[in-house]
């Protein structure tokens, strides 16, 4: 007795993988039409149609931000100089209480209507309006804004406050006779948006891919270069990368572990990165309102522990370099002052000076080799990182095992982002990693680490000093700074900052973040690359328009 | 009729208890959206902004209960509220958009799972300690036990990043519009081949060996004996007597493992970066974007319940038991 | 009393007796007892788990024989003292949720009436939820650890065996000797310990197992998912840095397939071991291997089939 039915149902399930064996291989992995660059910045999973730029909500997406719309002036990082955008200058008058911005002449907005100051006025009162788009905190120190005639704006300040300059230009403008009849612009989701920058045409919108062609009326004659940016939508991390090697994409700004492997080397010619050290600095915080970390010896001890060069080698692969002693990244570079790093000699690894400058500290080890506090503590500390964060984790892994080596009980602790983020906030943690601010000058950047007005009580959340040190020294520079419109005086106030941070501690730098960039030259030309550096290369670098000369350069092939 | 209408009340208390869950257990649970949301500008949002935006997301302060009774109103009229991520979109808005395929891959892979895992069991039952019996169900009883995402990675190292046959990711090519063409369907046919594929590859042994073990035990009774002893063709003494007694067990767990599939394609989806629910909900929950979670959980939810019922009138038409007891 | 203790003692004694009889059942064993071993010695014999070896991402070799992950640790090592954790909450939890289902389907079954109707409802309902969502929803508000993962997966697998032991308790219910022991004016706290779940034994110790399998998968799932904690060394973290180290695009195979065959061998090795139960608890295929013995003893050769009278083709 021979079954009869089985071989029938056998064949047909042969037929239908076939099918879709032959069905599977009879396309190759298509590449976008030539003209339209791919780029992959935001890991999402499926795309949803917002365009508004002065949403706080969400993250306003990068084409938003530096491409379709554009703020008055670019910040170029890696020059450290301002390029004029839709503003063209500015000067301080009644003693630096008003700021006059002169708008560009022959603008036009994407719909043919002229860009003129009348807009910029308008963008700022909005923000008045709506303290929810306000993310800078412009109004803050703002008291009114005014268009004097079409071609310029008075800023007038509460208060002498000369880096609110940087914060004003940054701001993305956006067209009065469109946002004027948008009755709630907070969740306005803008699917049309009218525009002045280089890309405003709307193409395809699926969750899974957008496209955004060009401005034809682009106010920079001839450009930008190129038909269309695309943007497809990678959930991951890793599915972005296999996009890159596999050319899907030309640009993206992603961590990619073994670039050189992974990615140059399977098309050496034409597979690129840059990573300059222009991202924000990593840190390490001790919460100084708890002892022994409220001592400058014990954070200098805790930072000579740490062996700098194996943790960029194993959480970094190798793509960073120690901090030195003032914190500051490559984005800093033309403010970091070479005495001050000279004197930093607490950011080398010496873990026989640590143990030194704990033993002066009257931290002696007890009996099972862990440093006991006066009062018979040992000192026994968790190390807090963000679970999933694996450059952190790896990097709080490579401190636990040298605070163990001088005798502190290390161990890591890993949160989930928002409950790390809390106790963080309301200074609840011993020692923990952490970021640090960016900014055009290192004003933030310090205000943030050490002035007191930024130290707020256990428990109460801070945007940051979440370690809560306050320098007197600091503070006096600092409300200088404020004040002084004068570049080099600038720079001289900035080198006391710097000399204040190396002298005081009040957090360890661990080490400047990179600015990720990966790209594909097969069809594109014009990244900046190390011999050509005339802007920051990552996508990620739009927040204040940098994006820009990147997209206003690349020529396709 | 009764009985019908006695398993749809218990659905619909099955979704209110999910609501119920849906809502209370993230309010329950230490944190807070906001707090995530500031979280996202690293710092560089002023706290006055803050301020405004938990106003516009409706985070109140307002009793438990009182936000309780207005959640369900809102449910009721299919307003989930809007996401935080996303914001100002509406959640219904945000899940439309992934849902469609994830019910596509899922449902597919379900389907084809029982219906080639069933087909495997019927001719391993009748083929009792043939090669196939003996190899096949240990073959994939043994792949079942591998985790759907595992295989997932290793069918996509393979077969789509080493030979490069199927493509990485995505349910259809980027340049494509979608549509009602052959370019089209074929397109989404060869995306959705590998994730499928992995999914009815894990969940093959389970099918196969319910029906396997059913046949063997319906084989031995008293009608499919007389049925061969009056000289029935075996193929027909097979399908028509025994192959459609032995579904009813496997048809019951139809409805059971579609909640189980579901949860195996959300992975699934996650490493083939798949347009639909799975990596939308991972992200909802890192996001504490609570709308969002618990609209993706209640479709998610309901779409199971739904399939349930629907399985229960399957039954109703296969088991004649059911039919007379209602 | 004297006759249950027979009762299952003879029921351990079939159940080892069984294993070593039954090929699959042997072999699912052998596995089983492997990993176990490795489970509780080899956390001993291997370094710490979180010890730099050397550089990141070396294939296989001598020194270390699976290789280095993205963060330049020993492969195997990780494996190892995965192996214990991932085992200990795999077993802890399939344990307690046959307690929990044993509770509420056992309660249900035996009294009936409006506690049966009021458990059956909740179990069936935990029973339609999706496990996988709910899961996921669960353990996000959750500090992460492996008590919130286990509460996770307790709270999403007990239902099914609440409803398989409810089910096999009514059928006791209607037993003579449980009726006996009623009209006798027994409790039913001692009718239940004493009559009803001993006669389960093998049941329980089946459900026991298939919820072991559930909750390894469920458990690397979930850690997949970066919702266990991610610092720990369990299969599943293992599987989630791998991942996150882009094993894909570093083509470092090393790091994710010797833990996905772990689980697959491990979870195969349960469902044989099950299988195997499954021939002594399950009448037909008793009696079927009674009727192939005495065929074999016969110098014929067993057929497929059932043990019937049946057609020789």
């Amino acid at each position: 007795m021979k079954p009869a039915a089985p071989p029938r149902s056998w064949a047909r399930l042969a037929f239908v993988l076939a099918a879709l064996g032959a069905l599977a291989c009879a396309r190759d992995v298509p590449r976008a039409p030539a003209g339209v660059l791919v780029v992959s910045q935001e890991q999402q999973a499926s795309w949803i149609r917002n365009f508004n730029p002065l949403t706080t909500a969400t993250s306003a997406r990068w084409p938003t931000l530096a491409g379709i719309y554009e703020p008055l002036y670019v910040f170029n990082s890696l020059r450290s100089e301002y390029v004029p955008w839709l503003g063209v200058g500015h000067a301080w008058t009644e003693g630096n209480r008003v700021l006059r911005l002169t708008t560009r002449d022959g603008v036009s907005w994407s719909d043919g209507r002229p860009f003129d100051a009348r807009d910029v006025a308008f963008t700022f009162d909005l923000l008045k309006r709506h303290p929810a788009l306000d993310r800078r905190g412009l109004w803050g120190f703002l008291s009114s804004v005014d268009a004097v005639d079409e071609r310029s704006v008075d800023f007038r300040f509460q208060r002498v406050f000369i880096p609110g300059l940087d914060e004003i230009v940054a701001q993305q403008i956006v067209p009065r006779h469109v946002w004027s009849t948008v009755a709630d612009p907070v969740a306005f989701a803008n699917e049309n948006p009218v525009a002045t920058g280089p890309f405003t045409e709307v193409r395809v919108f699926q969750n899974q891919v957008y496209e955004i062609g060009r401005n034809p009326r682009y106010w920079r004659a001839g450009e930008p270069h190129f038909d269309a940016i695309r943007c497809p939508a990678y959930p991951t991390n890793d599915r972005a990368n296999l996009a890159l090697v596999f050319d899907e994409a030309d640009w993206a700004g992603n961590f990619i572990p073994a670039v050189d492997r992974v990615f140059v080397g399977r098309n050496p010619e034409h597979h690129r990165y840059w990573f300059p050290l222009t991202g924000s600095s990593i840190f390490l915080y001790a919460n100084t309102r708890r002892a022994p970390f409220d001592d400058v010896r014990v954070r200098k001890a805790v930072s000579m522990a740490i062996d700098r060069s194996l943790m960029v080698d194993v959480a970094l692969h190798h793509y960073s370099r120690p901090a030195d002693a003032t914190g500051l990244s490559d984005a800093f570079a033309a403010w970091r002052d070479s005495a001050a790093v000279a004197a930093g000699d607490w950011t080398r690894h010496d873990p026989a000076a640590a143990g030194r400058l704990l033993d002066a500290a009257g931290l002696l080890r007890g009996p099972d080799g862990v440093r006991r506090l006066p009062d018979g503590k040992p000192l026994r500390y968790e190390v807090l990182s963000v679970a999933g964060w694996s450059d952190w984790v790896r990097a709080a892994q490579v401190i636990v095992r040298d605070l163990q080596e001088i005798g502190v009980d290390a161990t890591v602790r890993t949160y989930d982002f928002s409950a790390w983020f809390q106790r963080v906030q309301e200074g609840n943690f011993d020692l923990t990693l952490g970021w640090s601010f960016e900014g055009p000058t290192p004003y933030s950047f310090y205000r943030w680490l050490m002035a007191s007005a930024t130290v707020n009580p256990v428990g109460i959340a801070a945007m940051g000093n979440w370690h809560r040190y306050g320098s007197p020294a600091a503070d006096r520079a600092l409300a200088a700074f404020e004040r002084e419109a004068d570049p080099a005086k600038q720079r001289a106030l900035c080198v006391e900052l710097q000399r204040v941070f190396v002298s005081e501690a009040p957090a360890i730098p661990l080490y400047p973040n990179p600015s990720w960039a990966e790209y594909n030259t097969s069809r594109f030309t014009g990244f900046p690359a190390a011999d050509n550096p005339y802007a920051d290369p990552s996508p990620n670098k739009f927040d204040r328009g940098e994006l820009l000369l990147v997209l206003t350069t690349l020529t396709p092939r | 009729m009764r009985y019908i209408l006695q398993r749809l009340g218990f659905y619909v208390f099955a979704a209110w208890a999910a609501l119920t869950l849906n809502f209370f257990l993230p309010r329950l649970m230490p944190g807070d959206p906001a707090t995530a949301l500031f979280a996202r500008f690293r710092g560089r949002l002023a706290p006055e902004a803050m301020l405004a935006l938990r106003e516009t997301f409706g985070l109140t302060d307002a009793p438990l209960l009182v936000q309780y009774v207005t959640y369900l109103g809102h449910v009721l009229r299919g307003d989930f509220g809007i996401s935080i991520a996303y914001f100002p979109s509406p959640v219904s808005q945000v899940i439309g958009n992934g849902l469609v395929w994830t019910v596509f891959l899922a449902g597919t892979a379900l389907v084809m799972s029982f219906a080639i895992g069933t087909l495997l069991g019927v001719v391993a039952a009748w083929q009792r300690r043939g090669w196939l019996d003996t190899w096949l169900p240990s073959t994939l009883v043994f792949i079942g036990a591998f985790p759907y995402f595992w295989l997932a990675m290793l069918a996509l190292y393979v077969l789509g990043f080493t030979l490069r046959w199927f493509p990485l990711g995505h349910a259809y090519g980027d340049d494509l519009t979608p549509g009602f063409n052959f370019t089209f369907l074929a397109d989404v046919v060869r995306h959705a081949a590998l994730p499928i594929g992995t999914v009815v590859l894990a969940t093959l042994g389970g099918w196969l060996l319910s029906m396997r073990n059913t046949m063997i035990a319906v084989l031995g009774s008293d009608y499919v004996n007389l049925a061969r002893a009056k000289g029935l063709a075996p193929s027909r003494v097979m399908l028509r007597y025994a192959a459609r007694n032995a579904l009813l067990p496997s048809v019951t767990g139809f409805g059971m493992a579609l909640g189980f599939v579901l949860g195996g394609s959300l992975l699934t989806e996650i490493v083939f970066s798949y347009p639909g629910q799975g990596y939308l909900l991972v992200q909802a929950v890192r996001n504490q974007d609570y709308p969002l979670m618990q609209g993706i959980f209640l479709v998610i939810t309901l779409a199971v319940l739904g399939a349930n019922w629907l399985v229960d009138l399957a039954l109703l038409w296969l088991d004649p038991r059911t039919r007379e007891s209602s | 009393m004297s006759a249950q203790s027979a009762a299952r003692a003879t029921g351990v004694a079939a159940w080892w007796d069984a294993i070593r009889r039954d090929r699959k059942a042997s072999i699912g064993a052998t596995l089983l007892a492997g990993f176990v071993l490795v489970g509780i010695v080899g956390p001993w014999l291997v370094g710490a788990p979180d010890a730099l070896v050397g550089v990141p991402l070396q294939p296989p070799s001598g020194a270390h024989w699976l290789g280095t992950n993205g963060q330049g640790q020993d492969v195997l090592t990780q494996l190892v003292v995965g192996t214990r954790v991932s085992l200990a909450i795999g077993f802890a939890v399939g344990l307690a949720v046959v307690l929990i289902g044993a509770l509420v389907g056992v309660t249900a079954g035996y009294f009936g009436g409006r506690v049966d109707a009021l458990l059956s409802v909740i179990f069936n309902v935990f029973l339609v939820l999706p496990g996988l969502p709910l899961a996921i929803v669960i353990a996000a508000y959750l500090p992460s650890g492996p008590l919130t993962l286990g509460f996770v997966l307790v709270v999403t697998g007990w239902a099914w065996n609440a409803r398989v032991l409810r089910s096999q308790t009514l059928a006791l219910r209607r037993r003579d000797f449980v009726a006996a022991a009623v009209v006798a004016g027994e409790s039913p706290f001692s009718i239940i310990t004493r009559e009803i779940l001993p006669n389960m034994l093998s049941l329980l110790v089946a459900q026991v197992i298939g919820s072991t399998v559930y909750a390894i998968g469920a458990q690397v799932g979930l850690e997949f998912l970066g919702l266990g904690d991610v610092s720990a060394f369990t299969w599943g973290t293992n599987l989630y840095w791998s991942q996150n180290d882009s094993a894909l695009l570093t083509g470092a195979w090393w790091t994710f397939v010797p833990t996905g065959l772990c689980v697959a061998l491990v979870g195969f090795g349960l469902t044989l071991l099950n299988s195997g139960f499954d021939e002594i608890t399950n009448p037909r295929l008793q009696m079927e291997r009674a009727w192939r013995a005495h065929l074999t003893a016969r110098g014929r050769t067993p057929t497929r089939s059932t043990p019937v009278v049946r057609d020789r083709d």
